[in-house]
């Protein structure tokens, strides 16, 4: 196995994802075998161009900078429990620390 | 009642149909959202090039009146507060948008059995798969449910399954079609494809939906693509034939389907020839380093907070949420691959790994340019190693499963447009052979196709 039940831990650590220990063996399984496949890529000349190759234009079009309201599923409002004036009401600075 | 409400009303039916079938390609459509559809296209008052078709979407292609899962878990309940750009355009050209399709979980697959919401079945034969990720729009084609939807491509997604459902399959040039509302899974490989009956009918939707757009910078400051000028033969052509996509084991319906086509081309007046790709056997281990290690990146942002369901962890801290919704909300093949993205860029592995997969794209997109300099037109390759395989034949080997992208992938790790055609049956399963073409030039090969499935007949047995 290229991969060890601890990599595969710190790996899901990284990428935030619970990951069971029941199926840990199975994933450290699985792994190994994609990155034992993949790593014949050892095999590419080491003089081959580094650059990497993007496909697409060679240079970004940016378009004109005008703001523009962005669309909302739900207005506002919703989505706190108060909202006034176009502000979401929160308690007072302090005042948790108060209670 | 229009024209347009009667086809809303006969594609309902034929939803209804698939699904009563056991189909399960179409994820979420109703018959008052087709009538809203077939309304619309009244009120246009003119006739579009798409005049009231239906068309499937993809789950991944976001629409405002319908949910997008990318049939996903963490997306359950999700609904986009903008359309994509190729459904503005879309419905300008007077399309009705009638089903989302089903697909493998955030186009992860290459069967579609990686579904939340159950895989789909082959519509000539249900213990099979119709390919992947796109298999629900593939599906609905080919049970002539709609005669065109859109799927996407990160690397090979419609053009396989075109392949294993006997339709046409049309990836188009990165760059060439906005990517603005097609959930992220690949940033530098995702391209929204289409699937049609017929070469024409996938060509107009591409004309339809392509053109540069403000709203992604990645797409070419170009005009729509110009349907293709029909052409009588194929004359004054040059077709190349990389030895490398025709190895010693190719099954042998596939290969019987491949040279049917090669003799219907030589027939119709082209030229064919040899030509090499030395570095096609890269292109698989290469895909599967870029496309996770992207899709780890693109699927960061489904952490619980701003989408869709929200689990909560022990501990019951932000990194708990975090980590228990995308524990339980993604399913086996996409943990796999963000799993592996993360490892392939995490320290000490990013050279091995992620630099040295860039080095082969490179490797590999150069070949392609090598070969259409020495006076090469187009290629034409098997688009699959075999025809459609059984459900749960690969499900237990990830590896087994990404080699039915053999090739495929290539193509997409280029950035080149290339399509499936249907050409023959082998034992009652469909063929198809793979042209590829160089960058920008669709209508070349569409209309280079439109000749071939003039005279390949597409559901003939092949010996």
């Amino acid at each position: 196995m290229s991969i060890g039940r601890d990599e595969v831990r710190h790996v899901a650590r990284l990428a935030e994802l619970a990951v069971n220990e029941n199926e840990l063996d199975r994933l450290v399984e699985q792994l190994s075998r994609i990155v034992d496949y993949v790593a014949q890529l050892e095999q590419v000349p080491g003089d081959a161009a580094s650059d990497p190759f993007l496909p697409g234009p060679h240079s970004v079009a940016l378009r004109d900078d005008v703001p523009v309201p962005i669309p909302l599923r739900y207005p506002p409002a919703d989505m706190a429990p108060e909202f006034a004036e176009g502000f979401y009401l929160v308690p007072r600075l302090g005042a948790m620390g108060d209670e | 009642m229009s024209a347009a409400t009667d086809i809303a009303r006969e594609t309902g039916r034929r939803l209804t149909a698939a699904d009563t079938a056991g189909l399960n390609a179409a994820l979420d459509w109703s018959q008052r959202l087709l009538d809203t559809e077939a309304a619309r296209v009244d009120r246009l008052g003119v006739r579009g090039a798409l005049d009231a078709v239906p068309i499937a979407l993809k789950d991944n292609i976001v629409t405002t009146e319908q949910p997008t899962t990318c049939a996903s878990r963490i997306l359950e309940g999700y609904t986009s507060p903008f359309n994509a750009t190729v459904v503005d355009r879309l419905r300008s050209a007077g399309a009705m948008i009638a089903a989302k399709a089903n697909m493998d979980e955030f186009a992860m697959g290459s069967s579609t059995e990686h579904s939340a919401y159950g895989r789909v079945r082959h519509p000539l034969d249900h213990d099979r798969v119709p390919g992947g990720s796109s298999g629900g729009s593939a599906a609905l084609v080919a049970a002539d449910v709609v005669p065109v939807a859109l799927g996407s491509e990160t690397g090979g997604s419609v053009r396989q399954p075109a392949s294993f459902c006997g339709v046409v399959g049309v990836k188009p040039s990165y760059g060439r079609v906005s990517r603005f509302g097609l959930v992220a899974f690949g940033s530098s490989l995702d391209c929204i494809s289409v699937f049609g009956r017929t070469v024409n009918d996938a060509a107009k939707v591409l004309s339809a939906i392509s053109g540069a757009d403000p709203l992604d910078a990645t797409t070419l400051d170009r005009p729509a693509m110009p349907l293709p000028r029909p052409r009588e033969d194929l004359r004054g052509l040059r077709v190349g034939l990389p030895k490398e996509y025709f190895p010693a084991d190719l099954h042998a319906g596939v290969a019987a389907g491949l040279q049917r086509t090669r003799e219907a081309i030589l027939d119709l007046g082209a030229e064919v020839c040899d030509v090499s790709l030395p570095h096609t056997a890269f292109a698989v281990p290469t895909y599967y380093i870029v496309a996770p290690a992207e899709a780890a990146a693109n699927l960061a942002r489904f952490d619980g907070v701003r989408y869709g369901p929200r689990k909560v962890g022990p501990g019951g801290d932000v990194r708990a949420l975090y980590q228990a919704t995308r524990g339980q909300g993604f399913g086996a093949e996409v943990r796999r691959r963000i799993l592996v993205g993360t490892y392939v860029l995490s320290a000490g592995y990013y050279d091995a790994y992620y630099k040295q997969a860039q080095r082969a794209r490179a490797l590999i997109a150069e070949d392609f340019r090598r070969a259409f300099a020495t006076g090469v037109d187009l290629l034409l390759t098997p688009t699959t190693p075999t025809p459609a395989f059984r459900a749960g034949e690969k499900t237990d080997d990830p590896v087994a499963m990404y080699l039915a992208d053999i090739f495929v992938c290539a193509t997409s790790l280029a950035g080149l447009p290339a399509l499936s055609l249907p050409v023959g049956r082998s034992e009652g399963l469909p063929v198809g052979a793979q042209l590829i073409a160089p960058f920008f030039e669709e209508e070349l090969m569409l209309s280079a196709a439109a000749a071939i499935e003039r005279v390949v007949p597409a559901t003939a047995e092949v010996r």
